[in-house]
């Protein structure tokens, strides 16, 4: 599974070979650190054994009327983030996609966040971002057939409503052409996050080369720059992901496009 | 020479990401202190563009150098 992956992965960019049979562990100037699948699994752990144990302290402040607990507070706002995301972008219906999107920007920005610090990171493995494209498309497949039913969903890919015999010529090509352009939201998400994580690290690494002989790290005057990645990053996956899911889940509401947004402001919490 | 020409490319598609974020985030700031109860939505729109233009910029560095084999 994990190799199908990884060869998966070097089919979207070539990348080196893990490092793993020269053993050639802990490799900092020349080289680039690229852990093996057990090492990515490590960190994985980290991130979400940290995640876990962060939401289940923040869940015992759940009991109060009001949040007393500090950590209930900062997730409170983090939900509010995120919720003002969806409505934003997907309409009043947002709501419910909320529970998908707040765990993957969690996951984004803890992986982000771990790639400050570590010489790697899950976010900087293209492995991990590929299955988390996955995720990402094939969650968005799903609510497309459930809003729109199976059938539906299928015509969605094949654009207008064409008569007679155009619709036989030009469908077919527009269908085919849509399915690439969904294959290729699984790279491109994959490929935007790996890219910056991973070309952060690569920055860092080349100035502190650079400040080696004077043995200064100039690589560390790029954290607040990297910080920025960090957030700004984890945002456009989820705004992604929103906005791929506001394109296939657009039709089961009547109003138009330009004032969804208003919508979802003034109808306080619809009955789901 | 492939390395340098090679490098020279690097540069270029830089050199043109580099353009383009810079019109993106000229418009969008126009556009907010044109009208400053619209910050959140240019803001948003922006973020897409740029996700989308930066994304040119890392096909080019992750994707060029393995099909040319270099």
């Amino acid at each position: 599974m994990g190799d199908w992956i990884t060869q998966s992965s070097q089919l979207i960019a070539s990348v080196e070979e893990p490092h793993g049979a020269e053993s050639h562990g802990g490799d900092h100037g020349d080289g680039h650190a690229w852990v093996s699948w057990e090492g990515l699994l490590v960190y994985v752990a980290i991130v979400v054994g940290t995640l876990f144990v962060l939401m289940a302290q923040a869940k015992k402040g759940l009991n109060n009327r009001f949040f007393t607990n500090k950590l209930t507070q900062l997730f409170e706002q983090v939900y509010l983030f995120i919720e003002n995301m969806c409505v934003g972008t997907i309409g009043a219906h947002g709501r419910r996609y909320v529970p998908m999107i707040m765990t993957m920007w969690m996951l984004v920005f803890s992986g982000n966040l771990l790639a400050l610090f570590f010489p790697t990171s899950p976010t900087a493995d293209l492995s991990f971002n590929l299955g988390l494209a996955l995720v990402s498309v094939a969650y968005v497949q799903y609510e497309g057939i459930r809003a729109n039913g199976l059938f539906g969903h299928l015509g969605h890919f094949a654009g207008p409503k064409l008569g007679g015999f155009l619709a036989l010529l030009i469908s077919p090509i527009i269908f085919v052409i849509e399915i690439v352009s969904e294959l290729m939201k699984n790279v491109s998400l994959s490929l935007r996050l790996f890219g910056n994580i991973d070309g952060g690290h690569r920055a860092a690494e080349a100035m502190n080369t650079l400040g080696a002989g004077i043995y200064v790290p100039f690589g560390a005057f790029l954290l607040p720059i990297k910080l920025l990645t960090v957030v700004v990053q984890a945002m456009i996956f989820c705004l992604l992901t929103a906005v791929y899911l506001s394109l296939v889940t657009h039709h089961d509401d009547d109003h138009g496009h330009g004032h969804e947004a208003e919508a979802g402001h003034a109808e306080v919490a619809p009955a789901h | 020479m492939t390395g340098h020409i090679f490098g020279l490319g690097i540069g270029l598609a830089a050199l043109g990401v580099g353009i383009g974020l810079g019109m993106i985030g000229n418009g969008a700031m126009q556009g907010m202190s044109r009208q400053p109860e619209a910050i959140g939505k240019i803001q948003v729109a922006m973020l897409i563009a740029l996700a989308f233009v930066e994304l040119v910029f890392l096909l080019t560095v992750f994707i060029v150098p393995g099909s040319l084999k270099i």
